[in-house]
């Protein structure tokens, strides 16, 4: 039987209230190193980047700070400036080859200023540089990519291959409410994803599978505080069946098999990777203007209109969806475009589609009137998902 | 015709044909004689030293003597005398329409290939001057390369194509070609260019020709070909580090922001992945069967800092990220530099450990013959 509604409850996952970013204060970390204040420089690149820190003197010690399940450790080291982050701890019985050759083949690379290093069994993400060096476009790079990196390889590292947990920080688990409704919304997710699936191969349109990929991995990014082996296994699911360059029927296999998975997770598993994380460094792109009218805006709002004009209610409903769920699951906004767009998917939440399609096109109108960059929608290369 | 058995272009890998190296690409060119190669002008293009590469990968220096801007020929002047087998040139008469082509050459950077097509017109005027055009497949890396035919002599040298169509390919016709020649051979000056208008050879940057008096200064680029050419700071930053580590810039150039070369066994690739990272990477060995766990722990060991090694398919790599903003920061140029220089000596030291420490075989690339002289020694 065709699929009437989707439900949009509250997210479980806390919002992220988080302040722009202040660019005089990277600008002045750069007047700074080129002024040879290489250590003042570094204090304020981490200004910029972890404004709620109080300031913090690394010449009288080190900094610890949390992205995730993440601990990030700065030191200065013989005028170096060394940032490391834990990984895991080899044990007897884990699958050492395995999880070596993980980290040689997906941790390793070129193209990346960190890299992994083992000490004492000990597997960590680890860079460091002279002061000199420590460019703040450089340390800004560092800082932003190996807390997620580490973060996103937390608990899959230890349910994968059998390893034990180095220096992570825990979760907060999830209210007993909390947790009932992240079960209930995960089960139902699925189960309509797997509905929805089997609509796409029967319009057999690629556009249908675009949307309902993109809203197959963001309705799970935006609602549940996922992290572990099952947030590891959906994201390298999605790569690939969000991947427009890839063989359309490659994606559908891909979502397919990731909606089998999913199902099929036990309850235990899904309760330990899930609970509530918090992250020094805003872990989402900023939303911007621009982005909100290349979304919700242009030639992307006018195709949504006209397939709903022409009846096509369940195509125009899914894109505009996915569209809400890709702008909120990835991006932080300002509270009052944060609650607008909240605002809209619970207010769609149950109804039929044809509701929901004539409800969002809008609601994004308005928004992308009023948020969005007065140069108007396509500007930027960001079809959504 | 010979039959399939007797064909003149059998083998083609004694024949003088050669890859041409450069800060901006890479070309072919062939042998006019043991130690002067024939390419195109655009190949070379504003250098006056690039590399050649030879069948066993070594690569030797070639000196620009002579260029032909409007013409698109050049020839250099190689390091020394190479054995590849010279091809003739042929007269160019009794050329005609559907006659075969075999065009020998570089492709897209792979080894030397043979494509084949026919003369689709003997004499095609293009741009104010004669073509022979074919159908035979050209993509970039084939310029300066012969077009043979069905006796092996030279018809004339690969040029363009017209990327707006399909299977239409340019050459110089032979008997330009040959003028080129046998002006060179006559040629006393170290270097000189060919007057655009007038075919007049200028050994000096002057602005308007002594002969006909051409305003050089608005064709190709005229007085460039008098100048060293201006270095991006990345390209200044590699190559003194190249210099440093004794490895010849010249012989290590691979197009724009690439160099390629080898340091005893080991290769070692030189490119920008992005705006931000200069990547340093060596493949140097492939993993062995049994001993894994000890392998990959040396890999991952802290020890090798700010150096690390990564797994590509079964291959091991040895890596250095250098950020832009540091080649940007010339006081500390001393210190990066040899920190290069000490990458591209671990390379060569670390393949031979892999190897006989940990059971690892070659990597494809590795110059195998060094390794052997490398565990004699």
């Amino acid at each position: 039987m065709a699929i009437a509604s989707l439900q949009f409850p509250p997210p479980i996952r806390r919002r992220l209230t988080v302040a722009p970013r202040d660019y005089e204060r990277r600008d002045r970390a750069v007047e700074l190193f080129e002024a040879g204040e290489l250590l003042a420089a570094v204090h304020e690149t981490l200004g910029y980047l972890l404004p709620a820190l109080s300031p913090h003197d690394l010449a009288q010690g080190p900094l610890c700070f949390v992205q995730g399940t993440a601990r990030v450790r700065l030191r200065l080291e013989d005028g170096r400036l060394v940032v490391s982050s834990a990984l895991m701890a080899m044990r007897e019985g884990a699958q050492a080859t395995a999880v070596l050759r993980y980290a040689l083949t997906r941790l390793s690379a070129t193209g990346q200023l960190f890299q992994p290093r083992l000490q004492e069994g000990v597997l960590s993400l680890e860079f460091g540089d002279r002061l000199s060096l420590l460019h703040p476009l450089k340390l800004i790079e560092v800082l932003q990519r190996l807390p997620t990196e580490s973060d996103n390889h937390d608990g899959w590292l230890q349910q994968r291959f059998g390893v034990d947990a180095a220096d992570r920080e825990p979760l907060a688990a999830l209210e007993e409410a909390e947790l009932a409704l992240a079960l209930e919304i995960w089960r139902a997710h699925w189960e309509a994803v797997d509905r929805l699936l089997l609509e796409s191969r029967r319009r057999r349109s690629v556009r249908f599978l675009d949307s309902l990929g993109s809203w197959a991995a963001n309705q799970v990014r935006y609602a549940l505080p996922l992290h572990g082996s099952v947030r590891a296994t959906l994201n390298e699911a999605a790569d690939e069946f969000t991947d427009k360059d890839e063989n359309p029927n490659r994606r559908d296999t891909a979502l397919s098999r990731c909606c089998r998975e999913m199902r099929q997770v036990g309850e235990e598993e899904l309760r330990r990777c899930l609970g509530h994380a918090s992250y020094a460094i805003n872990p989402l792109h900023e939303g911007t203007p621009s982005l909100l009218s290349s979304v919700l805006g242009g030639q992307r709002l006018q195709t949504s209109g006209e397939l709903r004009a022409a009846g096509r209610y369940l195509e125009s409903a899914l894109e505009l969806v996915a569209d809400y769920l890709y702008l909120l699951a990835d991006h932080s906004w300002p509270e009052t475009i944060d609650h607008k767009l909240q605002a809209a998917l619970a207010e769609v939440s149950g109804r039929p589609w044809r509701e929901v399609a004539a409800t969002l096109w809008s609601h994004a109108n308005q928004i992308a009137r009023q948020f969005g960059s007065s140069a108007g929608g396509d500007e930027e290369d960001n079809d959504g998902n | 015709m010979a039959t399939d058995a007797t064909h003149p272009l059998e083998d083609i890998e004694r024949l003088g044909v050669y890859q041409v190296y450069t800060g901006t690409g890479t070309g072919s060119g062939f042998l006019i004689d043991a130690t002067h190669l024939l390419t195109n002008c655009h190949v070379v293009q504003p250098y006056r030293e690039v590399a050649v590469e030879m069948r066993d990968k070594t690569r030797i220096v070639g000196r620009v003597r002579r260029v032909h801007p409007h013409r698109d020929l050049a020839i250099l002047e190689l390091a020394r005398p190479v054995d590849g087998e010279v091809l003739a040139l042929s007269d160019g008469a009794h050329l005609k329409p559907k006659q075969p082509v075999h065009i020998l050459g570089f492709p897209v950077g792979l080894p030397l290939s043979l494509t084949e097509g026919v003369i689709s017109h003997v004499r095609q005027l293009l741009d104010e001057q004669f073509f022979l055009q074919t159908d035979a497949a050209i993509n970039p890396g084939n310029s300066g390369g012969p077009m043979l035919d069905d006796q092996r002599r030279i018809i004339a040298v690969t040029t363009c194509k017209l990327n707006a169509a399909e299977s239409v390919g340019f050459g110089i016709p032979i008997a330009d070609v040959r003028q080129f020649v046998e002006a060179f051979h006559a040629q006393v000056v170290p270097f000189g260019v060919h007057c655009p208008t007038c075919d007049e050879l200028i050994d000096r940057a002057v602005r308007y020709c002594p002969s006909c008096g051409a305003d050089l200064e608005t064709h190709h680029d005229f007085g460039d070909y008098f100048e060293a050419p201006e270095l991006h700071p990345l390209t200044v930053f590699v190559e003194r580090a190249l210099a440093e580590s004794e490895i010849d810039p010249v012989l290590a150039r691979h197009g724009s922001h690439n160099w390629s070369f080898h340091v005893g066994s080991a290769p070692i690739k030189i490119w920008c992945c992005c705006s931000e990272h200069l990547n340093f990477s060596s493949p140097m060995a492939q993993t062995p069967n049994k001993g894994l766990d000890e392998l990959f722990g040396f890999l991952l060991s802290a020890e090798h800092a700010p150096y690390g090694f990564d797994l590509v398919g079964s291959t091991v790599r040895l890596n250095l990220v250098v950020h832009i903003s540091d080649v940007f920061a010339p006081d500390e140029h001393a210190h990066l530099v040899e920190r290069v220089r000490k990458f591209v000596h671990k390379a060569d030291a670390v393949d031979n450990l892999l190897i006989q420490q940990y059971g690892c075989q070659p990597a494809p690339e590795t110059q195998t013959e060094q390794l052997k002289s490398e565990h004699g020694a």
